[in-house]
């Protein structure tokens, strides 16, 4: 038969003309795009522009003639290959037959051309030749900019006012923050010792808590979404960063960044756990990939002149990075680092290495960025090391807690390093007593003596300590059967606050440590916190919802130990002091003042006493003026109550019991016994 | 001041009330007990034994004759003052929480707590209709929906009864038909306690909310407030001194550090012009639960958690004492 066409059949006579019709009718207009169909197909379909992210140009390549381009192109592969298979390559060539010296290679995906152009660049082959790697489509983007310089536009100046105007307070008062209702409200204060005077009172101001900046300029709050941060006379809002679940903060001393840790949003692509800021643009600087979060500031301490951070993962290994970016491109790595510390004075890291079989224990003083180890010193039979500065970096304490051999207990020594002297000697002060008991330790600031809280409850020492220059650390001054667990120093030095905290419920001691003489021994139960102002005039000991449920308060002290005011603020959480950056005066300014002091104490004793007659003034005058506004509601309600002594009489059958004497007839005379005296006496034989 | 020491209970006291005159002084616990004792030297009268539950009001007539106790056993009893014969026994569904004689001494109100799937009701018994009290039928019961009376006291002339709520409002109920007559809010947690000044002009409340607060009888209009750090369960007027006395504490239950300072549970004075404290008197080993003023404002009393009622007696210094004005 022959295949005919399948119109010009004639219709078959057994076709069912009632089946019904399959094609579409006439005025249908197709709706479903190819997309939606067929979507997955073409998203594998092949595009222009697929393959040119995975491809890569390196430049710096030698130029080879064709017989040493099969070992040339083995080098190359040996390299690149390690980044991803590499699926294409291509060699220009120029007219002499020899290769142009910049190849191109492509990749199976973009992320394994982006990881080559990260790890080969600056790839040193030999001498001549150091490879330079870029993405192709960056040479295009590069090709395109715009001859013509546009001038970024200019931003609108935002003006926050006097970002240091709490510091002009004629007065001189410190400010401190507080948090209350159990966060629901914060306030900040400027402390007058005659009652707090609100500055500035905002609900929910923060989600959790609150940080100062070290140099008080800003005020950080906390958000779910991230932190924001507030300053200037009406505390308007400068700044906010945007990190979702934000757990912890930390300032850079200089106030330049502001690095922010969320334990929410990670991943090995995008680390975004820890996040750097730069406060002044608002801008990401960088994320970091956090490893575990228990230790925070893991950015343990910056410095004002360079750029530097550390960062701390719990693993057996540091990293160190500089400005941003890594020093060197390499880490500095020590492995199996229990802990350390930056100096707060100088460019100087402490940490300490555990023992490890046959090599002692160690602690090391590294200098940085020369990484030059300025000190190094072996212990042994260690169980624990903790290291403290001055704060200063005049000293550093490590306290080490050690086994000698042939003995069961633990002895502790403080190791006293002297940062000033040629080749930081060390002196070893012995610690008598039980180290297992939670001793405290803290450096006099700004000075040269440090205290020591040794020994168990309800026997625990308190020892004052010296360290001369004459290269002794003499004891100076020891108070036994204290209540204390911490130690608080003024921030000017000298006078300090021994408290016991918590459990201790509320002792504390004021003590002047010029000549170690207890200046007031008082009480404030269950007292949670204690913080000094940062002139050292006052101290203040709260009770913290967050540790105790009643009694919520913060009480403001004078240095030596005179409560000044009881401040009850229901469900309070936490008082900061606001910081103060460092002083502009030169030295000799200060010390000019200091000569001439007597004459100031003059002028402020007698502005003293005029605010205390003027508060009395103000007090008394308000107690008048509350007891006339009371007296005449008295006599309006006794003027009713006058009113209404008819209707009285009637309920009582008309007797008048309206004063306890209206109804003498009433009165009967009882006598009663009063017991007064017992006296046994014995009868006699 | 010696405080004289009355040690007639062995739980702690919910309530205690001077009668008119202040020669006898009432003092109820939670152990199902009510004393009487002479206030003058701290001598027990007698007992009105019959409450099995704890007892937590207590109330006597103006012309001492008659004394109401509501107790936790779900009645309110009602006891002849001298012989301590119980008189009637009116069974309710749930705990009697307050109670109370109007000024005439004829009609009598209490209420009862929310309890079991019972509301909290305000009933209205008149004494002069014997039949009431036999069927047990208050002429007037008004439902409380809201939030449970937890204090009352009667108005001035007996035409309404003054009430504090858990939520901290305060209500005035009319005696003839039961409607709230004006409503306040003024403290925002539960009211532990109301108190009349002796001319029933004034009423002051004490609140959870670590406040008290004086209020005009008949307006509820807010006059003063007096500020603690501790939620306070009660509170009085000196009938004599622009003075009142606050009593509290924490609740028992929430004790849970035993303090070092032993007896320091303290009963504050406030001057009631200035809302400023000047004084306090300690002695309590609990929270003080309840305090009240004698009628002629030369003596205190304060009933605690530690099951003791204290009569104190002030000095002279007490009355010359003066803030600075």
């Amino acid at each position: 038969m022959n295949m005919h066409d399948t119109e010009d059949m004639p219709p078959d006579v057994d076709y069912d003309e009632d089946e019904p019709s399959f094609s579409d009718p006439e005025d249908f207009v197709d709706d479903i795009d190819d997309e939606e169909l067929l979507g997955d197909l073409l998203r594998e379909k092949p595009q222009e522009a697929d393959g040119i992210d995975s491809v890569i140009v390196v430049d710096n390549v030698p130029q080879v003639g064709p017989e040493r381009l099969e070992k040339l192109k083995n080098v190359i592969h040996k390299i690149f290959s390690k980044f991803g298979k590499i699926t294409n390559e291509f060699y220009p060539e120029g007219p002499d037959g020899s290769t142009k010296g910049y190849i191109f290679l492509e990749y199976g995906a973009p992320t394994q051309a982006l990881d080559a152009v990260k790890n080969a660049d600056g790839y040193k082959l030999d001498k001549q030749h150091t490879f330079r790697v870029n993405v192709f489509t960056d040479f295009d983007k590069y090709m395109n900019i715009c001859d013509e310089w546009e001038t970024p536009e200019k931003q609108p100046f935002k003006d926050f006012g006097n970002m240091r105007h709490w510091m002009e307070d004629p007065d001189c008062r410190d400010q401190y923050s507080v948090i209350y209702e159990s966060g629901e409200r914060t306030a900040i204060f400027n402390n007058d010792p005659k009652d707090p005077i609100v500055a500035e009172e905002r609900a929910r101001w923060t989600e959790t808590y609150v940080r100062w900046s070290p140099k008080g300029t800003y005020l950080a709050t906390f958000h779910q979404r991230g932190i924001a941060l507030w300053g200037g006379e009406k505390f308007k809002q400068i700044q906010r960063f945007s990190h979702q679940g934000v757990s912890l903060i930390d300032f850079s001393p200089c106030e330049r960044y502001v690095v922010t840790f969320s334990p929410l949003m990670d991943t090995k692509e995008d680390p975004q756990a820890i996040i750097i800021w730069d406060i002044l643009t608002g801008q990401k600087k960088r994320g970091f990939h956090c490893e575990s979060s228990a230790h925070w500031p893991i950015f343990k301490l910056w410095f004002s002149f360079y750029n530097y951070f550390r960062r701390y993962p719990l693993s057996k290994t540091h990293s160190l990075l500089q400005s941003m970016g890594l020093l060197d491109k390499k880490s500095l790595k020590i492995s199996g680092i229990k802990d350390f510390s930056w100096s707060p004075g100088d460019n100087i890291i402490a940490f300490w290495v555990p023992e490890d079989k046959d090599i002692p224990a160690r602690v090391t003083l590294m200098q940085l960025p020369s990484r030059q180890e300025i000190r190094v010193r072996n212990l042994f039979n260690v169980v624990d090391c903790k290291l403290h500065w001055q704060r200063q970096g005049d000293y550093l304490c490590v306290k080490v807690d050690r086994t000698p051999k042939g003995t069961q207990g633990v002895v502790t020594n403080f190791e006293i390093f002297r940062m000033r002297e040629k080749q930081v000697p060390v002196d070893v002060v012995e610690m008598k007593g039980d180290p297992e008991s939670k001793n405290a330790f803290a450096w006099e600031p700004n000075g040269s003596k440090f205290a020591v809280l040794h020994g168990e409850s309800p026997r625990i020492n308190a020892s004052f300590y010296h360290v001369k220059n004459n290269g002794k650390i003499e004891l100076i001054k020891m108070f036994d059967k204290q209540q204390a667990n911490s130690i608080f120093w003024s921030p000017q030095g000298q006078f300090m606050v021994l408290a016991g905290l918590r459990s201790m419920n509320g002792a504390l001691a004021f003590v002047d440590t010029s000549d170690c003489t207890m200046m007031n021994i008082a009480e404030h139960y269950m007292a949670s916190d204690v913080e000094w102002d940062p002139t050292g005039r006052y101290v203040v000991t709260s009770v913290s919802w967050w540790s105790h449920k009643v009694d919520n308060a913060y009480w403001l002290w004078t240095f030596q130990g005179r409560l000044l005011q009881k401040n009850n603020k229901d469900r309070f959480c936490q008082l900061l002091w606001r910081p103060r950056p460092p002083t502009l005066l030169p030295l000799d300014a200060i010390k000019a003042i200091k000569k001439d002091l007597k004459k100031y104490s003059k002028i402020f004793e007698q502005k003293d006493r005029l605010s205390q007659s003027k508060a009395s003034k103000e007090l008394v005058d308000k107690r008048r003026s509350m007891m006339e506004d009371y007296r005449r509601y008295r006599e309006a309600a006794l003027l009713q109550h006058q009113e209404q002594k008819a209707a009285r009489l009637e309920l009582r059958g008309g007797v008048d019991t309206d004063e306890l004497d209206s109804n003498i007839d009433d009165w009967e005379e009882e006598t009663i016994e009063f017991f007064i005296n017992e006296e046994i006496i014995p009868l006699g034989e | 001041m010696k405080p004289i020491l009355l040690q007639g209970h062995e739980r702690s006291i919910t309530q205690i009330k001077y009668n008119r005159e202040g020669d006898l002084l009432f003092t109820v616990a939670k152990d199902t007990v009510a004393n009487v004792w002479y206030s003058v030297n701290g001598e027990r009268l007698g007992t009105y034994n019959g409450h099995t539950g704890a007892v937590w009001c207590v109330d006597c007539d103006w012309d001492t004759k008659n004394v109401l106790t509501g107790s936790a056993d779900n009645s309110c009893r009602l006891w002849d003052c001298e012989t301590g014969k119980q008189l009637a026994m009116l069974n309710t569904s749930s705990a009697v929480r307050t109670c109370g004689f109007d000024f005439s001494g004829n009609i009598i109100m209490f209420s009862t707590d929310k309890q079991m799937g019972y509301q909290c009701y305000l009933n209205y018994f008149d004494l002069r209709d014997p039949q009431q009290i036999e069927d047990n039928q208050p002429y007037l019961t008004v439902p409380c929906a809201e939030s449970k009376i937890t204090s009352a006291v009667w108005g001035p002339l007996g035409e309404f009864v003054i009430a504090g709520h858990e939520n901290g409002e305060i209500n005035q109920f009319s005696a003839k038909s039961g409607e709230i007559l004006k409503k306040v809010k003024e403290h925002s947690k539960q009211i532990n306690d109301i108190q009349t000044s002796v001319d029933l002009t004034m009423v002051i409340t004490a609140s959870k909310d670590c406040s008290s607060k004086l209020f005009d009888s008949t307006t509820l209009d807010h006059i003063k407030t007096f500020k603690t750090e501790r939620p306070v369960n009660s509170a009085a007027i000196s009938p004599i001194m622009d003075h009142v006395v606050m009593g509290g504490g924490q609740e028992a239950m929430e004790v849970t550090t035993t303090s070092t300072r032993i007896g320091k549970f303290e009963a504050r004075f406030f001057h009631a012009a200035y809302e400023e404290e000047f004084g306090r008197v300690k002695g309590h080993f609990g929270p003080i639960n309840c305090v009240a003023f004698h009628p002629d404002g030369k003596s205190y009393s304060s009933g605690g958690e530690d099951g003791y009622t204290r009569i104190h007696y002030f000095d002279p210094q007490y009355f010359d004492f003066e803030l600075e004005a």
